[in-house]
């Protein structure tokens, strides 16, 4: 598929995008979590699209992905009000606290960080310790 | 408009306090008077956010007393057998689903028992309630949780990918029902220990007395208990109340009781933390909720919309300064649908222990992906792709501002 941005044209590979996108929503929607991480780096590495046309693109497609998925998991029963009322403030207040102080941090200091915090999740979600 | 926020107001006011005001009426006090042979005593009437009740009555002499705790509120279990059959060898595929599982369930057998629920801990994962009931000589007495009415639906591949629990299959008869009923219980608690329990002291002349307490996370409202011999041989149904005060809520889906600062203060430092790591907060946020002991189809399904605004109003933004392409983002956005449809259906469908493993692997996958944007090769490249896209935003946004001025 040809997509024209800002003037430019690029070609967007479609026969690996939208298996992975399919593939992406599958997993997000099923453990509740974001698919930016593996959005972007799907249409950046894989589909050879640059960064600027990702960015927002990526984006619009994931929204569709979380709205679809919040009201299937509803529809499903898995969504519980007070939980939400509780974390929904936390988020956003998260997400007006994070820019403030990534300024004043090295990307990749915290980038290392989150992998050892991320590999110390994932061995215990595996019942290594 | 007015009307409909109104409206909402009303509504949201109606659903928050509708669970309150069910939590203060007052229990109605049952008789603890003699019936059918066995008498039951509970020494409080009412608890705060859980703790111990001491039950104590008498049975007729030398027999065996169980005594059953159920909470009045009800959660969802659900199961989805693959187990083979023993002589067919067909996996039936066959998906199991109650909403009236009590919240909290206990069955508390003689003391002499208590090498059973030993044995069946150390069984691990595997072990089976049915078989310790039957072990326990209990299978006469279970009878609450067989009760309750499940629902079983034949589920398909094909049901799975157009996200369809299957076909209803017609009701179970009775003795199917608390079959399916001991497996649920095991799908929903896991533990031995949160089933079962053995501190239940039985004397020569047949009084007895047993220790209940009660988690703290419990649900509130009212609790019964029930004290039998067998079938027939019961003693007449006691019930406690149990109360929960701010900053206790209860979360009537998982089921359990919190400290709404708990969840606040770690969605807070979780979705933080992911800004700035540049990954959605759900990724550690999940995990660790579920690890804390809330149902995985209830982590999942309330994590996934408290971005849908901060993606909405970043769409928003990116689209002001013509940033996306309409083309590209909707037709992965399409594909992202689908998977998006089907989903929410396999995290009903997979137990705990499967989602913890798959989630393991996501997350070490996805510690690579940050480990590699770490590396020189990588930084390189996207300082490069970093100045390109500031000078495309700068541009983007000028055009928007020249756009605006002009239309004025």
């Amino acid at each position: 598929m040809k997509i024209e941005f800002w003037g430019q044209e690029f070609k967007a590979n479609l026969w690996i995008g939208i298996p992975g996108a399919f593939l992406i929503a599958v997993l997000s929607s099923m453990f509740g979590f974001g698919g930016g991480p593996f959005m972007v780096p799907l249409m950046t590495v894989f589909m050879r699209l640059p960064m600027y046309v990702v960015v927002g693109s990526s984006l619009l497609a994931i929204f569709f992905n979380t709205l679809t998925g919040s009201l299937r998991h509803y529809g499903f029963g898995n969504f519980d009000l007070v939980f939400f009322l509780i974390m929904f403030p936390a988020a956003i207040l998260g997400g007006f606290i994070g820019p403030r102080i990534a300024k004043r941090l090295s990307p990749i200091v915290v980038k290392r960080v989150a992998v050892v915090g991320l590999l110390i999740l994932a061995l215990s979600l595996l019942g290594v310790f | 408009m007015k009307n409909f926020w109104k409206l909402a107001i009303i509504l949201m006011f109606t659903i928050a306090f509708s669970t309150n005001i069910y939590a203060e009426q007052q229990s109605v006090t049952s008789a603890e008077t003699q019936k059918e042979g066995i008498v039951l005593q509970v020494d409080r009437k009412e608890l705060s956010g859980g703790g111990k009740i001491t039950i104590t009555g008498k049975a007729p002499q030398g027999k065996d007393v169980y005594i059953e705790i159920w909470s009045e509120k009800n959660v969802r279990a659900a199961r989805l057998d693959t187990d083979p059959d023993p002589k067919t060898g067909k996996r039936p595929y066959i998906f199991y689903m109650t909403d009236e599982m009590p919240a909290f369930y206990t069955l508390i057998v003689p003391e002499k028992y208590k090498d059973i629920l030993d044995q069946a801990k150390k069984e691990g994962g595997k072990w089976s309630v049915s078989k310790v009931i039957k072990d326990a000589g209990a299978d006469a007495v279970y009878g609450e949780p067989a009760k309750r009415k499940i629902d079983r639906y034949q589920t398909t591949l094909w049901a799975s990918v157009i996200g369809s629990r299957g076909t209803l299959l017609p009701p179970m008869d009775e003795k199917d029902n608390k079959r399916r009923s001991m497996q649920l219980l095991k799908a929903k608690f896991r533990s031995v220990e949160t089933i079962f329990s053995s501190k239940l002291k039985i004397a020569q002349d047949g009084t007895f007395t047993a220790e209940l307490d009660l988690p703290s996370n419990t649900a509130p409202g009212k609790y019964f208990i029930l004290a039998k011999v067998d079938k027939e041989l019961k003693s007449s149904l006691v019930t406690v109340e149990n109360k929960i005060t701010l900053p206790n809520v209860y979360l009537s889906n998982a089921g359990r009781t919190v400290n709404l600062f708990g969840p606040f203060f770690l969605a807070l430092v979780v979705t933080t933390f992911g800004v700035l790591m540049g990954a959605g907060g759900g990724f550690i946020l999940n995990p660790i909720l579920v690890l804390l002991g809330l149902p995985h189809t209830v982590v999942a399904g309330t994590v996934m919309p408290t971005v849908l605004f901060s993606q909405a109003s970043g769409v928003y933004n990116y689209s002001k300064i013509k940033f996306i392409n309409w083309k590209l983002g909707i037709t992965l956005g399409l594909a992202m649908i689908l998977g998006a449809f089907i989903g929410p259906k396999l995290t009903e469908l997979i137990t705990l222990a499967q989602f913890k493993f798959i989630f393991g692997w996501i997350l070490i996958i996805l510690a690579a992906l940050m480990f590699w944007q770490t590396t020189p090769g990588y930084l390189e490249k996207h300082k490069k792709e970093q100045a390109i896209l500031k000078e495309f935003k700068k541009r983007a946004e000028e055009a928007a501002k020249k756009k605006a001025e002009g239309g004025k």
